[in-house]
């Protein structure tokens, strides 16, 4: 036997058992694999099927692409060349603002999905059992790519079919744009199988696969913005290069995916045989051996885990701040863009548009600022049933310390990030609209909505310490509040539907003037649920997987 | 006596399972006690209760004579606790857990946390996600045995344990016996509640079905007696307190109740005796012999081993 067949029997006995661990992994992945492709496509279908009613006519679109062709507004949609297009295709509007963000969402569930079926198994000790078995070194790795590959395409296949009525086709351009994020499915699959190599430990992985997310976003918004080569660095550039649903639509951008992902995918499985199971190839690094003087009760503890989120969220709020304020300029404009349906969700009684969107938007990212907290709260309940509570609801330490310092740690989040978002709206709208007497308006409105972000927190809380096994609940009530304030005047919501949201209550401010009876009985209702949970966290038992 | 740990009466359900079934639990100050069952027995419920992490539905829990479920947070100040099952924080260092959960108890004694990391061979630099098994429980044993205490609960704490960090750690729950701590030892490693406990409770379907020192449950059992005679004997088979008899030649093998001893081996000293082994019952075949039926059930044929 020569040389040359024997190493590539051995390539090919390093993938035996692909196709059992594919079925396998396939059956594992089936609710995540929905939730994702269902929540991706559903979205974009119900968007897609929106912008033709909100966007009718062709002098509409133009004049609201006047409106978002600034750096900002770019630097957080897409190229020019859609813009140019607006008037005759409402599928380059669409896509416009669209690629980035659904985008950016597939990359995350593919890098997750990577990680997910590769690293993560290896620390759960799940595929140690597999590995027992007769199954190559390189099978793992194999499976879970080809069922990223499998789920790519089917990604692309509904996508397609979701933006397939659109208006302005320009040639199989439904196709091309299931196809772009096809492309950024496969490659940051193919990078998330590096990062699996390469990192100590799943979340690490996690960590670099998010990384290179950031960059593309980050590279994408430069060149957008600055209308340079920048978006060339960016994955998710390219499927925005092809310029899908105008005049200018092309294919080939989709090659550079197609490249980088065979490159990636080479140097994965070239990696993976280097590295010893459960051990990336760069080590995890070594930290303190002793605490810091801070961290010495469970509530700097608490603080101490929920950082990472309430970076996050500020980070987040920070960058929704500003570009809603980025808005503000160019409002008026916007104004004659719109239909009258939106005109109706922005009507907020207020004498000016600047006014009527500052109220809309500032209760926009209460609600946004409030979903970090619901996860500082999620928190919590991760640790209590993973045990780890355990080794601190046996110290010296009252209920109210624990789990009642992560109360404390989400409402700290969300009024750190809802104080950002107001310093930034009123940064960026006071320099869009050249008067700084804005910033104190925006800042001013951003915190009267603190009241009902404490009453979200506070019941989130108040439903996990009284109901820890209904954990979904927190998420059903922002989803409610969310569509309270979005559809309210559409929808003609009845009385009783509106009064449970607390962002309702609160004055519309700066549009009409503040309520501060109202801000008080939301403040007091923020109260009771803090009372509420603080009462249920010490009546229940703990729970335990 | 002066009990640390008491229960009366205790019950605990979780829906249509009750895991207490009235159990009562008594551990004197000082004392070093074991807690003996099978998985699913209820042996960490009981933990949980006298932690106050769980909320009994009937009867009474006392820890130093207070209330677990109400004055948790002081009683814990005088308690340290090591799970059976580990989970640390994934992006702490195995020291900053160590001084956390110390500083949570009111401080480290930094000489015996450092002398504890060298006798366990723990690197405290590393992160909670990179440690095995018996490194987490390394860490929590190191937490508990470093603190100031005067009651040590450890629910299956050498799980994961290689068998020389097994005896480093029999070491270490003498030391805190000496120094007058009480430990309540939760285990199903029969060689290691044998070595260290004086007492021993053994649990079963949340009941304790036997509690008592290891030598009154050996005097209310049988014992293995081997013997070569010189002459034949007669009549052993007819003893109330002979079971089991085999012989083969002028060798007899029997189990033996403890209180039959005397007229026994006064019997055989009239035959003449060559060789003579007598051994006390191990805890092992002890507590097997409360788990016979559920033996039977899965297929051992008798509730004593060999």
């Amino acid at each position: 036997m020569t040389a040359a067949v024997a190493e590539l029997e051995d390539g090919l006995g390093t993938l035996a058992g692909t196709g059992k661990l594919l079925r396998f992994q396939l059956r594992r992945s089936r609710l995540y694999l929905l939730g994702w492709l269902a929540g991706l496509a559903g979205g974009t279908w119900m968007t897609a099927a929106s912008f033709p009613g909100l966007y009718p006519d062709a002098e509409g679109r133009v004049a609201y692409g006047v409106t978002v062709n600034t750096p900002a507004m770019r630097s957080m949609t897409g190229p020019v060349e859609y813009i140019e297009a607006y008037g005759e295709s409402t599928g380059a509007m669409f896509a416009h603002q669209m690629i980035l963000w659904t985008g950016a969402l597939t990359a995350v569930m593919f890098l997750l999905l990577i990680v997910r079926l590769t690293r993560a198994d290896e620390e759960t000790s799940r595929s140690e059992v597999f590995r027992s078995n007769p199954i190559g070194r390189r099978a793992d790795l194999a499976a879970a790519l080809a069922l990223a590959g499998i789920a790519a395409v089917a990604l692309g296949a509904l996508m397609a079919a979701a933006v397939a009525a659109l208006p302005g086709d320009q040639g199989a351009s439904a196709l091309l744009f299931g196809l772009a994020h096809t492309a950024i499915a496969v490659v940051f699959a193919a990078v998330a199988a590096v990062t699996a190599q390469l990192a100590g430990y799943a979340s690490s992985a996690n960590g670099l696969a998010f990384m290179v997310l950031g960059w593309s976003a980050l590279t994408a918004g430069i060149g957008n913005a600055q209308e340079n080569w920048a978006t060339w660095l960016s994955p998710i550039g390219w499927a925005q290069l092809t310029f899908v649903y105008t005049p200018e639509q092309r294919w080939w951008p989709l090659a550079l995916s197609a490249v980088v992902a065979v490159l990636a995918v080479g140097l994965a499985f070239a990696l993976v045989t280097r590295r010893d199971f459960g051990i990336g190839m760069l080590a995890g690094r070594l930290g303190r051996g002793e605490a810091k003087p801070g961290l010495d009760s469970a509530t700097a503890l608490t603080f101490r885990l929920t950082r990472g989120m309430t970076l996050a969220g500020v980070i987040t709020m920070l960058l929704l701040g500003a570009a809603y304020g980025s808005l503000m300029g160019g409002a008026d404009e916007m104004l004659e863009g719109l239909s009258e349906t939106e005109r109706a969700v922005l009507d907020q009684g207020g004498s000016s548009i600047q006014e009527n969107i500052t109220a809309t938007f500032v209760a926009l990212n209460g609600l946004f600022a409030g979903l970090f907290g619901l996860l500082v709260v999620g928190r919590a309940g991760k640790e209590e049933t993973q045990g780890r509570g355990e080794l601190i609801a046996a110290a010296a330490v009252p209920r109210s310390g624990w789990p009642g310092s992560y109360l404390l740690a989400a409402l700290w989040a969300v009024t750190i990030a809802t104080v950002t978002a107001g310093v930034f709206l009123g940064l960026s709208g006071s320099a869009s609209l050249g008067d700084w007497s804005y910033f104190s308006t925006g800042l001013w409105a951003s915190l009267l909505q603190l009241p009902a972000v404490w009453a979200l927190t506070a019941f989130a809380f108040a439903a996990y310490t009284w109901l820890p096994r209904l954990g979904w609940l927190r998420w059903v009530a922002w989803v409610w509040l969310f569509v309270v304030l979005y559809f309210a005047n559409l929808l003609d919501l009845p009385e009783w539907a509106r009064a449970v949201s607390p962002f309702e209550h609160l004055a519309k401010y700066p549009a009409t003037d503040v309520d501060w009876l109202a801000t008080a009985l939301v403040t007091a209702a923020a109260g009771l649920l803090t009372a509420l949970g603080y009462a249920g966290a010490r009546r229940r038992d703990l729970q335990f997987s | 006596m002066n009990a640390v740990i008491r229960t009366e009466g205790l019950v605990k359900r979780f829906g249509h399972v009750t895991a207490l079934d009235r159990l009562d639990l008594e551990v004197a100050q000082g004392e070093t006690h074991g807690f003996l069952g099978p998985n699913g027995a209820g042996k960490s419920t009981t933990i949980r209760v006298l932690l106050g992490m769980l909320r009994s539905d009937e009867g009474r829990a006392e820890l130093f004579g207070a209330d677990p479920w109400k004055d948790a947070a002081t009683l814990h100040k005088r308690l340290a606790y090591v799970p059976g099952d580990v989970a640390l924080w994934p992006g702490l260092t195995g020291g900053e857990t160590i001084d956390l959960l110390g500083r949570l108890r009111g401080g480290v004694d930094k000489a015996k946390r450092d002398e504890l990391l060298e006798r366990f061979d723990l690197d405290p630099r590393k992160k909670g996600r990179s440690y095995s098994k018996g490194n987490r429980q390394k860490v929590a044993l190191v937490a508990a045995f470093a603190a100031d205490v005067d009651l040590l609960l450890l629910d299956e704490p050498t799980s994961g344990l290689d068998p020389l960090m097994g005896a480093v750690f029999n070491e270490c729950v003498k030391e805190a016996s000496a120094a007058g701590r009480t430990v309540l030892l939760s285990s199903h490693i029969m060689s290691e509640v044998e070595a260290l406990c004086e007492r021993v409770s053994i649990i079963r379907k949340g009941v304790i079905v036997e509690t008592g020192t290891l030598a009154e449950m050996r005097h209310f059992s049988r014992s293995r007696l081997r013997a070569t005679l010189k002459n034949p004997v007669r009549g052993l088979e007819d003893h109330a307190g002979v079971h089991d008899l085999s012989t083969d030649g002028l060798d007899i093998e029997c189990s033996i109740d403890t209180a039959a001893l005397d007229e026994v081996l006064a019997q055989l000293a009239v035959a003449g005796i060559a060789a003579l082994t007598c051994e006390p019952p191990s805890l092992e075949e002890i507590f097997l012999r409360f788990y016979g039926d559920e033996l039977a059930a899965s297929g051992v044929p008798n509730g004593e081993p060999k």
